[in-house]
Formats: C-alpha cells, sequence, structure tokens
C-alpha cells in the first residue's frame, strides 16, 4: 500500500503540474486587455502601464509563468488584480464557506439516498419504490437555483420560518453558529444530490441483492433487515464510493448557483467572478487547489474500495 | 451604483423564477414616490438605532482616501467619505449644487482671471481634536503631487499637475495658483470635489513605529509616506484598528470591517459639522445580487434600505404594504451606444452622420423608458439627463431632443443617401460615392447596413432593451447583431480607438453599450467626446466639439454650456439611450432618507433617523 500511494503521490505531482501548465496558458489565451478588464473603461494609458509594470504582465509569458511557479513554491499565489487581497487569503476566507455547505448537503444527501436506495431496491417496482422513483426523478430534474428559489418564496417570504440568507460569517465557528440560516441552502443542495445518489444506489442493490450470497444468506434464515444492512449496504456502496469521491472537487468549487441564491459567495463564485474579470492570479489559485482536491478524492475513493472490497488489493501489479 | 457582471443564463433564470414565485406581489402604479421629496416624519424624532442597508456586490477593499492606480473598486469611496469628506461636499438636499454647509470652506474666491482660487477652511476639528488647517489641504497637495500617476482620480492635465503653487498664508487660507483658466463651476464641482484633506499631524509619518514629521515637503518623503500610506490602506485585517484611519473629519467613523463586505459606522461624537448623525450605528451588508437583497427585503426583519431592481417594480405595492417606502432616484449621468467610427467594417458608415442620426431615429426612446424601465428612466435625449440635472439640461434637450423616435425621417434619410431600404430586412448601398446623396466615402455598392451591439450580459432590462433596438432598428432596415458578455470580459475587448490608432485586438468592436457613464455633479463633456478622450472609446473628433468642449471647462457661460450640449446632442458621437434610475426602499419609520443626494450615491445617513 505504501509504494501505490507514493507512486499514486508522484503522479498526482505531475497531474498537478500539468495541470497548472495548460491553465496558465489558456487563461493567457483569453482574448482583450487584462489591465482594461480590470481597470474599467475610465483607464488610462498610463494607469495601465502602472498596472501591467505592477503585475509583470509586460514580461514575456515563459518569465511570468517562471515567477508563478516560483511564488508557489513558496506558498504564495498572488494577489488578486480586482480584490487586492492574497488569493491565498481569499481561499482561506471562502473555503470554510464551501466546505460547510457542500460538505453538509453531501452527508445529508448520503444519509437520505443510501436507505433511500436499499429500501427502494428492496421494494422493487411496488407502488412505493414507484412514488419514490417520481420524487428523485423530479428532484433531479429541478435546477437547484429554482428549488432554492421555491424554498425562500415558502419558508422565508410567506412563512418566515427561515431566514433568505445563508450564515455572513466566514468563520467555521461563525456558520455553524447560525443553523437556521444553514437549512435551506443545505436542504437545497442536498435534495437535488441525494435524487442523483439514490438512483445508483438502488440500481447498486438490485443487483446486489441478486447474488447468490444473498440467497444463502437467506436460506440460512437471516433476518431481512440484517441481510440489506450486513451484506447489501455495503456491496451495493461501491459506485456511490466513486460518485462520492469524484464529487469531493465540488466541495473545494463549491456551488456557485446556490451562492448566489442564498448570498452566500464561496468558491463558486470567486472563481466565476474572477473568469469575467481577467483575474488570473484567483483562477490559478483556485484551479491548482482544486486539481490537488481531484487527484486527493480520486486516492480516496480507491483506498475506500480496499476497505469495503476484499477483493481489492494495492500494492502489487 | 454599479452592480458586477453576474451569471448570464443563471441570472436570467433566477429573475425568472423570482417572478414566478413572487407572484403575490402586487403592481406599482403609484407606490414609487419621487426621491425628490422630503420625506415627512410620522412621529418624534428618536435619537440612536440601528439601520441596515444593502449594498449589490460593492465590497470596498481599501481605506485611504487616495486609492492606487492600480485599484478599480469604486467602491472604496462609499467606504471613505462618511470619514473623510472631500473638500467640496456635493449635493445640496435633492439638488445637484455645491452644498456649503457640508464644506469644509467658508469661502472660495476666483481672481487672476480664474487661474488662481483662494480658500478659507471653516474651524472645524478632526475627530481626535486637533484643528483642520490649510496645512493638511497642503498634505493632501504634496502626496498628490508626488504621486499623481498612482492615484486612481488623476485626469491628465487636471489637479494636481494644473497647479502651479499652493501657499497657505494663514492656518485657515490656502490660494491654489493654476497653470489655465478654468470655470470655477467646473474647478469647484468636478476637481476640489474630489480632494479630500488628510490629517498631516498623524498621517505623515513613514513607519508604523515612526514618528509624524513633514516628510511630505520634499519629493522622497512625500513618496514614501504616500507608500506607508498606500501599504496601510489595503491591509483589510486593521481597518478598524489602526490608529491613521482612527482619526476622521467626517460625520462617521469605522466600527466594524468584515472581508465578505459588511462593514459599520458609528457617530463621529467630534464631528464639527451641521448634520451630526442622530442613529447609533449604520450597517452596511453586502448581496450577491439584487434578487438575493429583494427576498430578505421581503422576507422582512433584516433590511432597513435596499433597492429595488426594476424588474421587480411590481413588488412596490407589496413592500410598501410590509412598512417600506419606495422612492425612485434619477442618475447622474448618461446612457448611450458607442459607435467604433474606425472600426475597418463598420468605421465608414458609422462616421457617415446620416447614418447616425437614422440608427438614433429608429430608437424608440421613449418606449423603451416605459416598457423596459416601467416609466424610472431618463429620456435620454442628449449628454445631459434632463431628470438628474434639469439646471444644465439646454431647452433642446428638455423639449426631447434633436431625434425623437420618427421611423420615416430614418427612411427618408437613408433614401435620400442613396441606400435601398428593406424594412425588416437589411438596407444595401445602391449609389456609392462622395457627393450629397451619395451613401458617403469608404461604402461599397452593395454594402449592407449591417452592425454588431457588444452589451453587457447578465441582466434582463439590459437584454430587453437592446432587444427592443434591434427591433426597431431592422423595421428601419438596419440590421443589428446582438452580442452580450460579462461587462468585464466586455470591457477588456475594447478599446479607445482614433483614426491613427485603431488596433483589431481592441477595435474589432462595432457597436457597444457599456451601461451608463457617471458624471460628476458638473456633467461637461470632457474626456468623453472632445478628440483624444479618455473615454472617447469610439474615436470621434471634430474641432468644433473640441471648442465647444473647452468653453464649458475653460469657460462659465450657460449659453456655452448649451451650445456644446446640443452641438453633441445632434452630432452623435454616441447614440443616446434612456438611463434607468434607481428605486430605494426604506423602512417607512425612518425619516430623512430623502430628499437624496443626487450626486452622493443617493444617501446621506447623517440625515436618517427613527421616528416614534
Amino acid at each position: 500500500m505504501t509504494g501505490y500511494l507514493l507512486r499514486r503521490g508522484g503522479q498526482a505531482l505531475v497531474v498537478v503540474i500539468g495541470l497548472m501548465i495548460v491553465t496558465f496558458i489558456m487563461i493567457h489565451l483569453i482574448p482583450g486587455s487584462v489591465a482594461r478588464s480590470v481597470l474599467g473603461v475610465r483607464a488610462t494609458p498610463g494607469r495601465i502601464a502602472i498596472f501591467n509594470s505592477t503585475y509583470g504582465l509586460n514580461e514575456p509569458l515563459y518569465r511570468q509563468f517562471l515567477t508563478y511557479l516560483d511564488q508557489v513554491a513558496h506558498g504564495d499565489f498572488g494577489t488578486s488584480y480586482a480584490l487586492q487581497e492574497p488569493v491565498s487569503t481569499l481561499i482561506a476566507q471562502r473555503l470554510p464557506r464551501d466546505l460547510v455547505l457542500v460538505g453538509l448537503s453531501t452527508v445529508l444527501a448520503l444519509v437520505i439516498a443510501l436507505p433511500l436506495g436499499i429500501y427502494q431496491a428492496a421494494h422493487r417496482d411496488r407502488l412505493d419504490d414507484h412514488l419514490l422513483t417520481g420524487v428523485s426523478f423530479t428532484l433531479y430534474s429541478m435546477p437547484d437555483f429554482f428549488f432554492g428559489i421555491l424554498l425562500i418564496a415558502i419558508f422565508s417570504v410567506q412563512l418566515h420560518v427561515f431566514p433568505p440568507e445563508a450564515p455572513s460569517a466566514t468563520s467555521l465557528g461563525g456558520i455553524l453558529a447560525d443553523p437556521r440560516a444553514l437549512v435551506l441552502p443545505v436542504v437545497t443542495l442536498a435534495l437535488v444530490t441525494m435524487a442523483s445518489y439514490s438512483r445508483y444506489m438502488r440500481s447498486s442493490a438490485i443487483e446486489v441483492l441478486a447474488q447468490d450470497y444473498i440467497r444463502v444468506a437467506r436460506a440460512k434464515g437471516l433476518p431481512e433487515r440484517l441481510i440489506l444492512s450486513r451484506h447489501v449496504l455495503r456491496n451495493s456502496l461501491l459506485p456511490v464510493v466513486t460518485m462520492v469521491g469524484l464529487s469531493f472537487p465540488n466541495v473545494i468549487a463549491g456551488a456557485v448557483i446556490a451562492e448566489e441564491v442564498f448570498n452566500y459567495p464561496g468558491m463558486g463564485l470567486l472563481m466565476y467572478q474572477a473568469s469575467t474579470s481577467h483575474d488570473f492570479p484567483i483562477l490559478l489559485g483556485c484551479t491548482l487547489i482544486i486539481g490537488v482536491a481531484t487527484v486527493a478524492g480520486s486516492l480516496a475513493a480507491d483506498i475506500a474500495y480496499a476497505v469495503l472490497d476484499p477483493r481489492v488489493r494495492y500494492g502489487r501489479t | 451604483m454599479r452592480t458586477i457582471g453576474r451569471l448570464a443564463m443563471a441570472g436570467a433564470a433566477i429573475a425568472l423564477a423570482a417572478a414566478v414565485a413572487a407572484c403575490s406581489g402586487g403592481t406599482s402604479g403609484s407606490a414609487i414616490g419621487s426621491g425628490n421629496g422630503k420625506s415627512a416624519p410620522a412621529g418624534a424624532k428618536e435619537t440612536g438605532g440601528t439601520v441596515t442597508m444593502a449594498w449589490i456586490a460593492a465590497s470596498p477593499n481599501f481605506i485611504f482616501p487616495l486609492s492606487p492606480a492600480t485599484n478599480t473598486d469604486g467602491y472604496n469611496e462609499n467606504l471613505t467619505q462618511p470619514m473623510w469628506p472631500y473638500l467640496v461636499y456635493n449635493g445640496d438636499g435633492g439638488a445637484s449644487a455645491v452644498n456649503p454647509q457640508e464644506s469644509l470652506y467658508s469661502s472660495m474666491t476666483w481672481s487672476n482671471g480664474d487661474k488662481r482660487v483662494s480658500i478659507t477652511l471653516k474651524s472645524w476639528k478632526w475627530s481626535d481634536g486637533t484643528p483642520i488647517t490649510s496645512r493638511d489641504f497642503l498634505f493632501s497637495y504634496n502626496l498628490l503631487k508626488a504621486n499623481y500617476q498612482n492615484w486612481i482620480n488623476y485626469l491628465p492635465g487636471l489637479f494636481p499637475t494644473d497647479v502651479t503653487s499652493v501657499s497657505t498664508p494663514t492656518a485657515h487660507t490656502l490660494v491654489i495658483n493654476l497653470n489655465r483658466s478654468y470655470n470655477p463651476d467646473f474647478y469647484t464641482e468636478d476637481v476640489l470635489g474630489f480632494v479630500p484633506l488628510l490629517p498631516q499631524h498623524a498621517w505623515d509619518k513613514t513607519s508604523v513605529s515612526g514618528a509624524v514629521g513633514s516628510y511630505d515637503e520634499t519629493a522622497a518623503g512625500a513618496k514614501a509616506v504616500y507608500a506607508f500610506l498606500q501599504k496601510q490602506g489595503g491591509d483589510m485585517a486593521t481597518f478598524t484598528t489602526n490608529p491613521l484611519w482612527k482619526v476622521v473629519d467626517g460625520p462617521w467613523r469605522l466600527s466594524s470591517f468584515s472581508t465578505n463586505g459588511d462593514y459599520s459606522y458609528v457617530p463621529n461624537q467630534n464631528y464639527s459639522g451641521p448634520d451630526k448623525p442622530a442613529l447609533a450605528k449604520w450597517v452596511n451588508t453586502e448581496y450577491t445580487t439584487d434578487t438575493a437583497q429583494l427576498d430578505a427585503l421581503r422576507a422582512g426583519g433584516a433590511l432597513d434600505v435596499g433597492n429595488l431592481p426594476l424588474n421587480d417594480v411590481q413588488q412596490a405595492a407589496e413592500l410598501k404594504s410590509e412598512g417600506y417606502s419606495v422612492v425612485s432616484d434619477a442618475l447622474p449621468g448618461v446612457a448611450a451606444i458607442t459607435p467604433n467610427l474606425y472600426n475597418a467594417q463598420a468605421g465608414p458608415a458609422l462616421r457617415q452622420l446620416y447614418i447616425r442620426q437614422a440608427m438614433e431615429d429608429l430608437i424608440n426612446r421613449t418606449q423603451i423608458a416605459d416598457k423596459v424601465y416601467a416609466g424610472y428612466a431618463d429620456p435620454g435625449n442628449g449628454p445631459v439627463p434632463v431628470q438628474a440635472f434639469s439646471q444644465w439640461a439646454s431647452p433642446l434637450e428638455k423639449s426631447g431632443g434633436p431625434y425623437p423616435y420618427d421611423p420615416a425621417k430614418a427612411d427618408a434619410l437613408l433614401t435620400a443617401h442613396g441606400w435601398k431600404v428593406v424594412a425588416g430586412g437589411t438596407s444595401t448601398c445602391q449609389r456609392p460615392g462622395t457627393g450629397a446623396a451619395d451613401c458617403g466615402a469608404g461604402i461599397p455598392a452593395g454594402q449592407p447596413l449591417s452592425f454588431q451591439l457588444l452589451y453587457s450580459s447578465g441582466q434582463a432590462a439590459m437584454d430587453e432593451q437592446e432587444a427592443a433596438i434591434q427591433s426597431s432598428e431592422s423595421q428601419g432596415g438596419i440590421n443589428i447583431t446582438l452580442k452580450s458578455e460579462p461587462f468585464n470580459t466586455l470591457v477588456g475587448q475594447f478599446g479607445v480607438c482614433t483614426a491613427s490608432s485603431h488596433p483589431a485586438s481592441t477595435c474589432g468592436w462595432q457597436l457597444v453599450d457599456e451601461g451608463y457613464i457617471p458624471y460628476n455633479l458638473y456633467p461637461a463633456g470632457s474626456g468623453l467626446f472632445n478628440t483624444g478622450g479618455v473615454n472617447n472609446n469610439g474615436g470621434y473628433s471634430s474641432p468644433e466639439e473640441d471648442s465647444l468642449v473647452n468653453a464649458t471647462e475653460y469657460g462659465s457661460s450657460t449659453q456655452a454650456f448649451y451650445q456644446y450640449e446640443n452641438y453633441t446632442a445632434e452630432q452623435l458621437p454616441w447614440l443616446w439611450l434612456p438611463l434607468e434610475s434607481n428605486v430605494w426602499v426604506y423602512k417607512s419609520d425612518l425619516a430623512g432618507f430623502t430628499p437624496l443626494n443626487p450626486v452622493s450615491g443617493g444617501l446621506n445617513p447623517e440625515d436618517w433617523y427613527f421616528t416614534k
């Protein structure tokens, strides 16, 4: 396992560096003047010259990249052109917000989806399965912004039960200290995500239920509840684990629509706004972090596979 | 106030969904009042209380009042002005005029052929009790003189590079000598109206632990002080704790600041001005979108002041029933489509005045103002907004401008110049040439009358406006193709294009609607329509225009201003459009909200108070 992890770590480093190079080149291929885009319509030639000089944009591209690599190696992701703050500070401010929002919604989605998928598989083609399938498809097909606005209209504007905004604090403690404000955004994301997880779980559980070892368990007289919880759940989790592993970068990348609807500026809005304003340092910094998260999520899924499925063993090829 | 670009598709869809979800709102009708009127208090004045006010994507990030050239955050002025007001306070109640009570000077006298201005300062004090003196102005001037290229408000040729000397005969008088004569109104309102006085006794230092001195008196010292203050001014973590920023002369001082865009003020107890705040606290909180902010208003409780998006004016009556008042506020600016007179393809056609006239004749501004902006818009009859700057609007502009909607006139103009007009299609040039009845120089036979219009995405009203223009132009045989981009992307794609310099990289655009350009208090055209102006992106150039613009800047004749205004309206360096108003929503028990200051973003919180 150690050798496997080292090999994967080396691969990850190559992937991340490749990602940086590709991102750097692609970002600089975006047409238009960076200085004008950032400084706005009233930018004078003098201000544009100062801007380009300040941020080294009048240097050759390869030198800009080497400077950036040097900065990153020293833990410096640069300073945002538009927000005038270190990118690392901005990420540190925004990331906890998404860790809470997307993290909680993912956990809630799993908590609902896993038993729901197994329940539907065990009650396959019955009325309750059809009803739950209808609910899942409805939620799955509903855009999260629309769902969020509906919840706001009902629970905030009409019933005044929950606030229409997510917590405004930037620290983890501050965000969690206002749980009422988290309800609507977390539920919005969770229900939409839950729908897809439960469908995967249902399909996977149906396959497992048809396996010989399940028949053997039933023949041995094991209670159905034990069969479902001990044998079906564990063996049905593999595809969902893959999904969760691949969705790990989403926790880092945020949920731009939900952030906008619930007035909760996180990583998603940070990157979206940076992309429309040529704010290269933010785009590069965020892409790097998300790249690392993608690699880490994929690795975590592989390890989880090994834990869940004894047939999977890493370390030998 | 401006809003940042937002998710184009999602934004439009959110607006749609909000409209669906908010179907319980009533109609606006007369629910929206005018921001020019004075609000009538319903009860006795109450001292204290907290007002929470919403901003849309308006996080400030710099507290030193002289922002560097590379900091484009226009909301920094929102943060700093309540603490360090400018020498000249623009906006007097609801009037577009200098406010003599709130300004830091008591008299201003022009002499030497309007090349010298003598200013007497009021005997006001900084928050630490130190008198405000002419040395404080000199400090500001010295810093700017040494660092003007790194000051965001610097305009080439103007303050401080147009100053030949500044003297301070007494502690409360100063004399500024200029290198040319100016229109005193222009210079007072548009130049000195953007120069703050800075506390020399507290800020003239080059390091945190260093002593205060007179470093600003040498260029090197002024550069060192400026660099130090710039560095401190960008450290958001210390905005409320840094001793530098605790010395203020405005009615407010900062009490909290969060990098998420929320910040609040408490009254400066030692404020010397007449309008001492009655509120105990003024909280500014940021929203990502106007929809999110409207949801918060409708949910009740959290917000005292916010904006009502014009797409949601039907919510005005609903908000009034929930205890809010709603008023509109005409913006001091000009909205227009800029034609690129030197675009390789479209330039020859757009340089023809008759084509620009036909295009303007085909823009149904009245309909756009009524349908797209629900009637809350300046008609856009020329370069001066008639609602916000009534005193500067010429009779021609007030009477509808030179080009009211007239498709028949557009048809006649094009036909008379050799075009085969195809209503609903694309007209083509039939008589190339440079004669009076020909299409014009550089326009070959068969050239279609077709242009691309670039505009900022993410705002439903903007989409509707451009679609309306596309439709009405099409009816007159002018084909407009629409292309929308996020604002910052759009801005990055176009630059100033002139006859001598029109690189393809930044001059590939043909027509652009970049939103609106705000005016300062004096709505002159310098920088917009004169040759080489920093905002003259389309490259319009006319000796007559230059002469008329100069006359408004260097002279003070109302007739000269009208001549400039009428000529500009007629020559169409830009195609005039309606300018949407701001609609404010505020708690009905909040008095003093109106009249809205037409210049300072519409707000004077020091005048606000709750009623019992």
